[in-house]
């Protein structure tokens, strides 16, 4: 049963291409998911770092093909968008081979076998077969082949974000069953030996699981040659055996306060190294963008409001996810690519400035007429008044909301770890993924964001008193 | 001062202005001698703040020739940024709500003209705005924000930023008419002392004891025209027009 990677005979894939297009790059991009244990996960054992049996068997063909490998982490929906966006060159997280993908992109050798199971609750004798899953609600990663056969077993389909969410909801009872490789089941069973689920079905299916590159990429005869001379010399088996012969008899939890322990400092430096220079660089960028923007606002000139104007309804008028989507997902596909980080950065600072515009177009107009002629009659000009007198004074008015702004922002910052950052969310969903700790580590998290708004609080509430210290009380 | 030829810092010629269909002045002429304080008295809506403010620009006239100072201003074409910051720099301007800047001491009120706009050195404003501030009687608030003086001291260091200019012409608009009476006194006598050392005076004005005991020149508005203009024994004095006699009139005995 515990079947592990594919020792395919080789397939003398024709090394007839020209060019060695992964050797002249010198690295090897790796899209992988990082919460898809025992495949690609951020193992306790190895320090936290990514790891797993994808993982390596990417490093190791990285290594046969002398260029250096170059991990990001992706949600599993969002995989094959990256991979058309070219975040990545390839996709190393179980993608099983079916035809339809097939035809959409380059697949290679395979490199691992797995075998289809499905999961219920330990109390249910209602799943037989798959035939019984018509009617029942399965909790899938909606993409995945996994979900396409409990669709295709005419099971209600409820989408989740990984395996480790769907373990999750069908152990509360939110769904009946849920369909997915049955390593990954027992990895979960080894380390909760009394979680109430039960493997119930195990499907005939088998699927053969390969790297993905774009389609013509040219990338095939380096990794299938890479993946046959690993497999020859036993590389293979070897990771195989590291990550995949789970052993039920020599498991066990770690107690969840000693998951909190080890992880504060990982999730602290999230929160320092991303978090915090994110929400900063971010608000500063915003905050210039909506002076601009609020002073084209108040210009005479029809158009120049106009089109501040348009530019504030737009950002207010959209989802912040959805504009993060598309500066990261839909800008490659016209040519423009911007790595994961300064791509929030962009999408943050937009959408600070839409908001922010606002508060400041108001703030400046809080301010008294004869406050501008008074500058004027000193000699003055614009620039100067505007400069010296008017902001000054419409600080005091703005800060209370531009504050608010901020908080939401640091809160926001989360929703980076959909497109790749690896800030303090994503570091928390990292290392709940495998040990399923979900209220230990998203409560630390939580206190994490809380502190950061506590001393954000904090120094508005000293920045106010600064300001209103030339205002009668 | 010379007594052959009069020297004249302001001379407007037929000055217009409109704001929509509201003509507010209608063809306005007056020149102002050198040294000397003129007052501008008349109704309210007769066009007189609007003239003091067409000075300095902040209303900026529609027709007319205006020379403030060594800048002489044809508002029939328009005026570039440039002309107008030469123009508006001959005089200085105290308000009627005084609009210091409340965000700065009382000292940096008076030296942000000269250091930022005039770029003169910090040191030297700032032992002029000393020396004014002591003029005005205010040296030793000279730290403090403008929200903790009076009407009546704020107003005298509206008129200490106007000096600190050193303009060619200070203009006043109506800079008693904010002020609580017992506050009108102090603000006056600075303004007095200042005829009296040869600033030149343009002052809007409801003060007509004032009007009649500093002023050189009077000139009496009504509806958007310069009805009577003259030495204050005579305006003032011996008016020759109805309506002049009337708006005294009703001023001097308000019941």
């Amino acid at each position: 049963m515990l079947l592990t990677a594919l020792l395919l005979a080789a397939c003398g894939s024709s090394n007839t291409n020209s060019g060695d297009p992964i050797k002249s790059a010198g690295v090897l991009r790796v899209g992988t998911e990082g919460v898809y244990p025992p495949y690609s996960f951020h193992d306790a054992k190895q320090g936290g770092e990514l790891a797993g049996y994808d993982v390596d068997v990417a490093k190791a063909v990285a290594e046969k093909l002398g260029v250096d490998v170059e991990f990001v982490e992706t949600p599993w929906d969002a995989m094959f968008a990256a991979l058309e966006a070219d975040r990545f060159d390839i996709v190393a997280n179980e993608v099983t081979i079916s035809d339809e993908r097939k035809q959409k992109y380059d697949l290679s050798e395979p490199y691992s076998i797995s075998q289809g199971v499905i999961v219920t609750r330990k109390e249910d004798s209602t799943i037989k077969t798959l035939a019984d899953l018509k009617g029942k609600r399965t909790a899938q990663n909606p993409t995945s082949n996994w979900a396409e056969i409990a669709r295709d077993a005419g099971s209600e389909v409820e989408s989740v974000d990984g395996f480790s969410q769907a373990i999750t909801v069908l152990n509360d009872g939110r769904v009946d069953a849920v369909v997915n490789d049955s390593i990954s089941v027992l990895a979960y069973q080894a380390e909760h030996p009394d979680a109430p689920i039960k493997v119930a079905v195990k499907l005939k299916e088998r699927g053969d699981q390969a790297f993905a590159a774009r389609k013509d990429s040219g990338l095939l005869p380096e990794l299938n040659k890479a993946l046959d001379e690993l497999r020859a010399e036993g590389t293979l088996t070897k990771i195989s055996e590291k990550y995949l012969d789970v052993d039920l008899s020599k498991a066990g939890p770690t107690s969840t306060w000693q998951l909190i322990l080890d992880n504060l400092w990982p999730l602290a430096r999230a929160a320092i190294e991303k978090t915090i220079p994110l929400t900063i660089i971010s608000f500063v960028v915003g905050l210039v963008i909506a002076l601009v923007v609020a002073l084209a606002r108040l210009s005479p000139n029809i158009v120049i409001s106009g089109l501040a104007r348009f530019y504030i309804s737009i950002i207010r008028g959209t989802p912040l996810l959805v504009q993060l989507f598309i500066v990261f997902y839909a800008l490659p596909q016209i040519g423009v690519k911007i790595d994961a980080f300064p791509a929030a950065v962009i999408a943050f600072s937009l959408n600070v400035g839409g908001y922010a515009a606002e508060i400041i177009r108001s703030a400046i107009q809080s301010i008294p007429k004869g406050q501008w002629e008074a500058a004027e009659t000193i000699g003055l000009d614009y620039v100067g008044a505007l400069r010296r007198i008017i902001l000054p004074q419409a600080t005091r008015v703005a800060v209370p909301p531009l504050s608010n702004t901020l908080i939401s922002l640091v809160k926001d910052t989360s929703l980076a770890s959909t497109i790749l950052v690896t800030e303090l969310f994503r570091t928390a969903q990292n290392v709940a993924a495998p040990t399923f700790e979900f209220f230990a580590l998203y409560g630390t998290a939580a206190l994490y964001y809380w502190i950061i708004c506590l001393v954000l609080s904090f120094a508005q509430n000293r920045y106010e008193r600064r300001l209103e210290r030339y205002v009668a009380r | 001062m010379t007594n052959s030829k009069t020297e004249y810092r302001v001379s407007a010629k037929d000055v217009q202005k409109a704001f929509g269909d509201n003509r507010v002045l209608n063809g306005v002429s007056f020149d102002i001698a050198q040294g000397s304080a003129t007052t501008i008295i008349g109704p309210s809506g007769s066009g007189k703040t609007t003239l003091l403010r067409a000075l300095n620009a902040l209303d900026v006239p529609d027709a007319g020739v205006v020379k403030v100072g060594d800048v002489e201003l044809d508002f029939s074409k328009p005026a570039s940024k440039d002309q107008l910051r030469r123009y508006r720099a001959q005089s200085g301007f105290v308000f009627q709500s005084h609009n210091l800047f409340p965000h700065k001491t009382v000292l940096e009120n008076v030296i942000e003209g000269p250091v930022i706009a005039q770029k003169r050195p910090k040191d030297e404003a700032a032992s002029e705005a000393v020396e004014l501030l002591t003029q005005v009687g205010l040296a030793e608030k000279q730290d403090q924000y403008p929200f903790q003086l009076s009407g009546g001291q704020q107003q005298r260091v509206g008129i200490a930023r106007a000096l600190a200019l050193k303009p060619k012409v200070v203009l006043f608009d109506e800079p008693t008419s904010a002020l609580d009476p017992e506050l009108v006194g102090e603000v006056l006598s600075v303004i007095r002392d200042l005829a009296v050392e040869g600033w030149t005076l343009v002052i809007v004005t409801h003060e007509i004891q004032f009007a009649r005991q500093v002023s050189d020149q009077v000139l009496f508005t009504d509806r958007g025209v310069i009805l009577e203009k003259g030495p204050p024994a005579e305006v003032i004095g011996n008016p020759k027009e109805e309506r002049t006699r009337q708006f005294l009139d009703r001023i001097l005995n308000p019941l």
